[in-house]
């Protein structure tokens, strides 16, 4: 039989695995263990949880043009857990950012960038800005509303420095977003930055073992002080990753994930906003207009990571003592303070921005809507597409197609037969009564000599009939319309009362033509119903009923077109349209 | 790799101050290592696993079952058996494709306007059936099966003969029932 310790001698002798892991176990953290030399540990907790949750995540997302926002409204709405793989990446990538940033501060404050520590504070500079980057491509991949319109503020940045344009082509893989612009933030996303943070973290590490945990004891007290690393330093380690990752489990479930917006569509009213982390870049692009962008957008940023960077030449404190480096700790103070603030003030201002608020309120409204559509799969084209699974958009089409070139639904199609643009509105009805014959209404139908002589609806001018009658009349004909259309628009029942009495005294001869009860034949339509879906599918059907327009009609039966869903379809898209006047 | 000798006296005396406290110590903080590093883990690793089998319980593409138009009977004439491709409209995860080729089924007139669909998928390992006209056989190229014209297997690999689907006629329109079946099974059994 082999025993464990054979089994380990055998693997070690071959590998050197094991007695590589012993000597990292036994490793002495100088000054002892503590929470704060969990900062690299939490950030590979981090990054490990970002790669796991990455995988599968690109399972299920495809990098093209059409195809990215359907995939990840796939993947938030419908895969098991989708929306919390979505949502725990999106804030385990804020937590890298936080935590970056936090440990490039506690090495600043503890004197951790000075000699021999250069190449370790460089390293954990460049992880923070890293974690940035991550960041920030990830943020872009839904291509949503809100990715689209931050790209295209980022790249125009990009693009408005001397020398930026082909550095904005090189990114975007070409001049116009396509699906190249996707394959490339993909690949630098899943690919060149994690490989590169991977790196910078084994560099860093290196380092950390070269040089030891940074303390603010003397070297001797520390060596003193100093414990294992295994169990001792990893248990605050493990704690703070524990910690770290319950938050963001708490976040994740409170928040419901992150927002997928819906696909970008002309029109939209949405101003999207960078990242949090990049407020107090955008805040600062307000003060530098014109030639003098270049200092917002290139020369104070640079000149903030070359102060950072170079932050252990420029540190020439004898001692490591808060009080010796005071000058230094100003100036990241500073530098700190000036991005809390400019941050702030950015906040603040689209806090009281009203109209940044109804657009980001409608994006919110529009992102529902638009992933519920999705949820039948949406067409090859992908993106704006997805609105032509709304049965709305297949009544368009029908209407475009089968009705446009007599009729006009919100302002759009021929005048050979009535507007619906407002159909069946007070104003309407109002302007129907006073004048049929108007182009708007039956006076653009053409017809031919030979069709039987048409007699239509008398004008009725404001001489013949008072506008408190009118009034009166219209509320009546509404309170035809059924209890559900009548309730919709707030009929006054006594207006409508008023009405019908002078509907039936026949003081302006309504009722010698209009029948009001079901299945009644006049002269003139019978108006039980009207306006109601059921009125205008039996329309749409047949208008040369008997008791609709009679041989008077010159439109088409439809009956034996469309099916009665479509008619069904039809009659919606009218009703619908005619509420939203700006629709 | 701590490269200073001297760095091995610390440890020394702290393990030599208090041995007894020290070894009850360390063995909590082996366990709470164990204990909440698995608990980190599992946050991101179990629904990541979730997500991950989200295949095995949806389906991710739709695959009709449904009556699919292969066109007027007077296609079909009798003698020699006729491919068809069936269309419909297609779900394969988050796309939605309008009117596209579903799959190939060989349809014969036996007479009498009595028809016969087949899957056009060797049951074998999937690959397209030929109709050989000198034999009047099928055959599969991949690996030689060869089936009679009413479908049932004469020679090689093939666990059964061609599947049947189910064809309907309403007036002069034909109509099929395009369906997919295990392959390598014995029995024809639904995929």
């Amino acid at each position: 039989m082999l025993s464990l310790q054979q089994l380990q001698a055998w693997v070690d002798q071959r590998t050197g695995a094991i007695s590589a892991f012993r000597q990292a176990a036994q490793r002495r953290v100088p000054g002892g263990a503590k929470l704060w030399n969990a900062f690299p540990s939490v950030l590979l907790f981090l990054f490990a949880q970002e790669v796991v949750l990455g995988i599968v995540m690109a399972m299920y997302y495809s990098p093209s043009a059409a195809g990215a926002w359907a995939s990840v409204a796939y993947l938030n709405d419908q895969v098991t857990l989708g929306w919390f793989l979505r949502g725990l990446h999106h804030h385990t990538s804020y937590a890298m950012v936080i935590v970056g940033a936090l440990y490039v501060g506690y090495l600043v404050i503890v004197g951790g960038y000075r000699r021999p520590r250069e190449v370790y504070w460089i390293s954990a500079v460049i992880i923070a800005l890293l974690c940035i980057g991550m960041a920030l491509s990830g943020s872009l991949l839904p291509w949503d509303e809100q990715a689209l319109g931050r790209i295209a503020v980022e790249t125009s940045i990009m693009a408005s420095v001397p020398g930026g344009e082909p550095q904005r082509m090189l990114l975007v893989g070409g001049k116009e977003f396509g699906n190249f612009t996707l394959l490339r933030l993909y690949s630098f996303h899943v690919f060149v930055l994690p490989v590169l943070f991977t790196a910078l973290l084994l560099l860093h590490r290196r380092q950390v073992v070269r040089h030891g945990e940074v303390s603010s004891l003397s070297a001797d007290e520390a060596r003193a002080r100093a414990v294992r690393f295994f169990p001792h330093q990893l248990f605050w380690d493990v704690l703070a990753m524990t910690l770290v990752g319950t938050v963001l489990l708490i976040a994740t479930v409170n928040t419901h994930g992150t927002e997928l917006f819906g696909p970008l569509v002309s029109g939209s009213k949405f101003q999207a906003r960078p990242e949090w982390y990049f407020l107090f870049l955008n805040q600062l692009l307000h003060y530098f207009e014109g030639p003098a962008q270049i200092i917002g957008t290139v020369i104070l940023p640079g000149a903030a990571v070359s102060f950072l960077v170079a932050l252990p030449w420029v540190d020439r404190a004898e001692s490591s003592s808060l009080k010796a480096r005071a000058p230094v700790l100003a100036g990241v103070g500073l530098l700190m303070a000036g991005i809390v603030t400019l941050s702030a003030i950015a906040v603040a201002r689209d806090h009281n921005d009203k109209e940044y608020n109804k657009g980001v309120a409608q994006a919110h409204k529009f992102a529902e809507y638009t992933r519920e559509l999705a949820k039948a799969g949406v067409l090859p084209e992908g993106g704006e597409a997805v609105l032509q699974n709304d049965p709305k958009y297949q009544a368009i089409t029908l209407f475009k197609e089968h009705c446009q070139n007599c009729h006009t639904v919100a302002g759009e199609g021929g005048s050979e037969a009535p507007d619906f643009s407002d159909y069946n509105s007070r104003a309407w009805l109002s302007a129907l009564i006073r004048n049929a014959q108007d182009p708007r209404f039956f006076g653009g139908i053409k017809r031919k000599p030979t069709d039987p002589k048409h007699e239509g609806m008398d004008p009725y001018p404001a001489k013949d009939l008072p506008d408190a009658d009118l009034k009166a009349l219209v509320e009546y004909c509404l309170s035809l319309s059924g209890e559900e259309a009548a309730k919709a628009a707030h009929v006054d029942a006594a207006l409508a009362k008023k009405g019908a009495d002078l509907w039936e005294s026949g003081t302006y001869n309504c009722s010698d033509c209009h029948e009001v009860t079901e299945g009644e034949t006049g002269d003139a339509p019978n108006l039980f119903g009207h306006g109601s879906k059921a009125w205008l599918v039996k329309t749409i059907t047949n208008s040369s009923a008997n008791d609709l327009f009679g041989k008077d009609a010159k439109m088409p039966k439809f009956g034996q077109k469309l099916t009665p869903e479509q008619m069904g379809q039809l009659a919606d898209y009218i009703i619908e349209s005619a509420q939203k006047p700006n629709n | 790799m701590s490269t200073d000798p001297s760095s091995d006296q610390p440890v020394q005396q702290e393990d030599a101050s208090a041995p007894a406290e020290d070894s009850r110590r360390v063995f909590m903080k082996v366990l709470g290592v164990g204990g909440l590093g698995a608990c980190a883990a599992a946050i991101s690793a179990v629904p990541a696993l979730a997500a991950f089998s989200y295949p095995l319980g949806h389906e991710t593409t739709s695959n009709g079952g449904n009556f699919l138009v292969a066109g007027k009977l007077s296609r079909f004439k009798p003698g020699e058996p006729v491919l068809v491709d069936l269309f419909a409209d297609r779900v394969d995860a988050w796309s939605r494709m309008v009117n596209v080729k579903i799959g190939s089924v060989w349809v014969i007139n036996n007479g009498d306007n009595k028809l016969r669909a087949m899957s056009a998928i060797c049951p074998h390992l999937g690959c397209l059936v030929d109709y050989q006209k000198a034999e009047k056989k099928f055959l599969c190229p991949c690996h030689t099966s060869w089936f009679k014209e009413d479908g049932s297997l004469e020679s090689g690999p093939s666990p059964r003969g061609l599947d049947d689907l189910e064809v309907e006629v309403k007036g002069n329109e034909v109509s099929i029932r395009y369906r997919r079946f295990k392959l390598g099974a014995k029995d024809k059994e639904p995929a």
